[in-house]
Parts: structure tokens; C-alpha cells; sequence
């Protein structure tokens, strides 16, 4: 079995966000850090979870971004994903997800994954739709907020629970291949391991140039970024913790709240 | 010929979802801008009634189809079922509710479509001619203007909306309704729907709750929880709740778990601990009345429904918040 898990990398949470002069994107600074998008950890470590339960399973985890992404991947192969390939993209400025999606998927067409694995969002866009865009450009079916998955024996099939609104789930049987869309709290990532780490420092990825793969026609572009003016219209309560408690309490009082 | 906004009816095969009120007032805006109709496509077992009921109260045309086995929501036999109505008529824009099912079916319809896609939206600017959809990045820190050039009805634009971001709109006309209703047997093989299974917060009283008191990653650990339990024996009857992250964790289960994928809370109030604000945990909080915020983190995205502010460590402040409600309750001179 094949599996393949598209992963992003994006600035450590907690980061300063700086625009840059042109309003397009965000200025890193020698101090800004980078991670692994905390929903594609669940990917990556579901992807693990299905490796160790049938061992003939084959894991590579794909990336679009800068050379620095392959930090990232360099993370994934110490998890434990079993190669890597870079879509190399130097460019500056937003990359919709319409054009990450058509390169991975130009990328995956003739490398028979049986299974794509994506976290369901990115921490940084949030956009949630490089997965179902995969899905329908390779023509496979797809499911997103995937809460927990079982592949048949036969491996022809696998049934997924799918997290709706409300925290109820539907149950669906879907046929391999297909593309899963994974939610938080479908497992427990784990840290890369040292043994996996040294490997992971001697592999070398598969180097895609971006130049190389078609740029889709129609996308949406973003005009500018900017912080959102509305604030709380909400008191500040301002002293010592204890004149804040007081505050609060007064106004819980006069509220009819405590 | 007519161009037409597309509202893709969100429903739950008994009720219009309010979401889709929410589209149409978004439409209107949209409306504004555009020289497009409104009209309303609806997805489900038997959508006729609630065709009806959207034409005759808002005059706009309904297209319905019935699909078997389309229960809530299949994402095959939403995908298929769309795209087949949606080519039969001429969309400049089609918009979802960014829901579960809305966030699976819109970026699979742009690319059947040829269109492009923008999820998330909270609002629109116009300068000029030009439209620009406003929505959230970096967990609301970030706020986006997008754009799409060339939008035209052989390449739509898909959004979808945020749910929140617009007052839902329910007019109440009353017309006798023109609708257009279709049988489709798109049954899907790759798919098969197999139940559902309840959600873990059901039973929970978190839903009927008057004070609730949640907590967040800014508990730091597992056994920082109690703060939160502290906090809430100050009130008489006060449920204790918890964020998406720290159920993830499994510092709290999941059903304590408030948003919109845990239980969906209307409490008199709300005091958030250590929450940085997610949207699906704005969305579960917004019927709250009163909304207090304990947070380190001036910037978290949650001080912005925040009726108070308190810009402090929960660990640290709870206690002192517990010690001076403590000496109120105590009679003076004992």
C-alpha cells in the first residue's frame, strides 16, 4: 500500500506577524521559526499508525514551499514517512490553494497512491482546500474532519468517521483510492524519533521544480493583507490582579451575574 | 440572459439551516455590486417543501432535487448533484455556508466548475468596480482581502461565508411558490453511507447551561484544569467547559468540549480562560449573553467578542479571583 501525506510548513504559532511593504505576504526575520502545520502532524501520524498496523505500507510526504520547507519534510521522514518530495517554489507572495493542489496532484497522478492524507486546514490561511481540490482533480473520492479511519483487510475499501457539526459523526465506507482530510484529535502525534532523525539528515528528497508543473488558469488572487480594525468593544480592566478581581466582581454584581 | 448568485441551501431535510439566511443577506450585498438574480439551489431526500417555503418567502426562483441516499450530507452525490444543476443555469457566483459539508463541496464545485474559490469570507469591499471578499488568516490575527479577476458564468466564483459574519436575513413574504423540483438517481458507488454515531457532549449540561466557566491551552497542563473548576464554585451553578485543543490533548474530554464541533453554548455568561478564540469556538460561544476573557495574550482573537478584558495569566489570576470573591461571601466582622 501507498500512502501519500501532503504537509505545510508555516511560522511557529505565537510568532509576530509583520506585512510586508507589499501587503502580499508576511516578513520573516532571522528569529521567525517554522513548524509542521499542526493538522498535518495528525496526517502524518495517522499515515504511521496504518504503517505499523499492515507493515507492507510505503509513506512518502510531499511539500510545496521555499528550500526552508524542507525542513519540514526533514521532520516528517524523523517521524517516520519514508521519503520525501519537495515541489520547490521560490516565488514570493500567496499561492492559492488551487495551485498547491494542481501540483500535487500532477505529481501524485502516476505514482499510484492508494491513500492521500491532509490536515483539514492550515494554521496560517486556513483556506481548507488543497485536499478536496486533490480529490476532485485526480477524480477520487474524499472526506474531510476525519476522526478516525479503518482500511479493510483486503485493503480495497475504508470506513471513516467523519466529525459534523454538533460533534455527531456520519459513518461512511469509501473505496480505496481516496483522498482523507484528517481532524485534530484523531490521534496523538509522536516527537521524531533519533535513530529515524539521523536517517531522515541523509536522505535526499525528490526535487520538483515548480517551474516544471502546470499553473492553473483561473485563481484567486489576494489584493492586500491587513490587521482587522475591529477590537473588542469590551472593558480593559487595568491595575493590579487583585483591582482587576474586584473590578470584575463589581461588574458581575451589578450585572445580576454573581 | 441573466446572470445568477447561486445560494446553495443549507438544510438538514426538515429545516432551512440558518446559515442559509445568513447567504442571503450576504447575497444582498453581493447583489448590490452585480447585475445577478439571487436564486437558491437545494441538495436532499425531499427538498420540495423546503423549496417552497424559500421561494414563497423570499421570491426568489428555488431549484430543488431530490437525490436518494443523500441523507444530511454525501459528499459524492452533493459534488455530482451540484455541478449537474449548477451547468443547467447561468451562476456568475455560487455560495456556500463554510460548514463541514460546505468546506468539502465548494473547492471540488470550482474545480468542476472551471471557477475559483475563496472560503471563509466575512465580508465584501467594493472600490470601484472591483470586489474584494474579506476573510480571516492566522486564526483572525491576519485579515485578507481577496480577489477573483474575470469572474463570469463559464468561471464562477465559489465562496464560502463564515457563519456569524452576516445577520441572517428571513423575509416572509408570502407568494404562492414557483419552484423547480427534479428526481436524480446519482447514486454513488465509491461512497457508501454507513449511520451515525452520536455526539460525545450529548447529555451534557453544558447546552442549558447559565454560567460556564471553559478552559484552554493557557492551562498549560492537564492538572492546571482544577483552576478552571475553581473558578467555577464561585457561582452557584456553573458548568465547567474546555477548548478543541486541550480535549485534542486529553486534558478534558470531549464532551466538556465548547464550538462548533462540541456543543454550541447560549449561557447568561461565558468566562473564557486561557482560549486564544478559534472561529469554530466563537461560533459555539456567540448566543452567550455576557462574555469575560482571561488571556496572557493581548492579541488573542477572542478578546474581540470579549465584553470584559482581563489581560492576565489564568494561573495566576483565578486564585486571587477566588480569594476576593471568597471575602464578600465571608460576613464582615468574623
Amino acid at each position: 500500500m501507498k500512502l501519500l501525506v501532503c504537509i505545510k510548513q508555516v511560522m511557529e504559532s505565537g510568532s509576530e506577524i509583520i506585512i510586508d511593504d507589499s501587503r502580499h505576504g508576511l516578513t520573516y526575520s532571522n528569529v521567525t521559526r517554522f513548524e509542521i502545520n499542526k493538522y498535518d502532524e495528525y496526517a502524518i501520524e495517522e499515515a504511521i499508525l496504518i504503517k505499523e498496523k499492515f507493515g507492507n505500507v510505503h509513506i512518502d510526504a510531499i511539500t510545496v514551499g521555499p528550500s526552508r520547507s524542507g525542513d519540514a519534510l526533514r521532520r516528517a521522514l524523523g517521524i517516520g514517512a519514508d521519503e520525501a518530495i519537495h515541489i520547490l517554489d521560490e516565488t514570493k507572495g500567496y499561492r492559492p490553494p488551487i495551485t498547491t493542489a494542481s501540483w500535487i496532484a500532477e505529481v501524485a497522478k502516476d505514482r499510484n497512491y492508494d491513500l492521500i492524507l491532509t490536515g483539514i486546514m492550515s494554521d496560517d490561511e486556513m483556506n481548507g482546500q488543497t485536499g478536496p481540490m486533490i480529490a476532485q482533480i485526480l477524480n477520487r473520492p474524499c472526506a474531510g474532519t476525519i476522526i478516525k479511519e479503518e482500511i479493510s483487510s483486503d485493503g480495497k475499501t475504508i470506513t471513516i468517521e467523519r466529525e459534523i457539526e454538533g460533534g455527531a459523526k456520519d459513518v461512511f465506507q469509501i473505496d480505496l483510492p481516496c483522498v482523507l482530510a484528517v481532524q485534530t484529535g484523531i490521534n496523538s502525534p509522536r516527537y521524531p524519533s533519533l535513530s529515524k532523525v539521523m536517517r531522515a539528515k541523509k536522505k535526499t528528497f525528490d526535487l520538483i521544480l515548480a517551474e516544471s508543473l502546470k499553473k492553473p488558469g483561473q485563481q484567486p488572487k489576494l489584493h492586500a493583507l491587513g490587521f482587522p480594525q475591529k477590537m473588542s468593544h469590551g472593558i480593559v480592566l487595568e491595575g493590579s490582579p487583585q483591582e482587576k478581581a474586584v473590578q470584575l466582581l463589581d461588574i458581575l454584581v451589578s450585572k445580576s451575574l454573581a | 440572459m441573466t446572470e445568477n448568485i447561486a445560494i446553495i441551501t443549507a438544510h438538514d431535510g426538515k429545516n432551512i439551516s440558518t446559515s442559509t439566511w445568513e447567504l442571503y443577506a450576504f447575497a444582498k450585498k453581493l447583489k448590490v455590486h452585480t447585475t445577478a438574480d439571487i436564486c437558491f439551489f437545494l441538495v436532499g431526500e425531499d427538498t420540495r417543501k423546503l423549496a417552497e417555503e424559500i421561494n414563497s418567502r423570499t421570491g426568489c426562483p428555488a431549484i430543488a432535487a431530490d437525490v436518494p441516499n443523500t441523507g444530511n450530507y454525501h459528499g459524492e452525490i452533493y459534488k455530482k448533484t451540484l455541478a449537474h444543476l449548477l451547468a443547467e443555469h447561468s451562476n456568475d457566483y455560487i455560495l456556500a455556508p463554510h460548514s463541514i459539508s460546505g468546506m468539502d463541496y465548494a473547492p471540488a464545485l470550482s474545480i468542476i466548475l472551471n471557477g475559483s474559490c475563496i472560503t471563509g469570507v466575512e465580508d465584501i469591499k467594493a472600490e470601484g468596480d472591483v470586489l474584494y471578499f474579506v476573510r480571516a488568516m492566522f486564526n483572525g490575527k491576519l485579515q485578507a482581502d481577496m480577489q477573483s479577476q474575470g469572474v463570469s458564468n463559464s468561471s464562477p466564483l465559489i465562496l464560502t461565508l463564515q457563519p456569524g459574519a452576516f445577520k441572517p436575513l428571513q423575509p416572509n413574504k408570502k407568494l404562492s411558490p414557483k419552484i423547480i423540483h427534479g428526481r436524480f438517481d446519482f447514486s454513488e458507488d465509491r461512497m457508501r453511507y454507513q449511520g451515525k454515531l452520536p455526539s460525545p457532549s450529548q447529555g451534557s449540561n453544558l447546552a442549558k447551561a447559565e454560567v460556564i466557566v471553559s478552559g484552554g491551552r493557557g492551562i498549560e497542563e492537564q492538572e492546571n484544569y482544577q483552576f478552571i473548576e475553581m473558578l467555577a464554585t464561585i457561582f452557584p451553578r456553573a458548568a465547567t467547559g474546555a477548548s478543541r485543543p486541550i480535549c485534542d490533548y486529553g486534558w478534558a474530554p470531549y464532551k466538556k468540549q465548547v464550538g462548533a464541533t462540541g456543543t454550541i453554548v447560549s449561557p447568561k455568561l461565558y468566562i473564557a480562560c486561557g482560549i486564544s478564540g478559534s472561529t469554530q469556538h466563537l461560533q459555539g460561544i456567540r448566543d452567550s449573553r455576557f462574555i469575560v476573557v482571561i488571556n496572557k495574550d493581548p492579541t488573542a482573537p477572542i478578546f474581540q467578542v470579549a465584553d470584559v478584558c482581563i489581560v492576565e495569566d489564568l494561573i495566576k489570576f483565578i486564585p486571587i479571583l477566588v480569594e476576593e470573591s471568597q471575602k464578600r461571601k465571608t460576613p464582615k466582622g468574623n
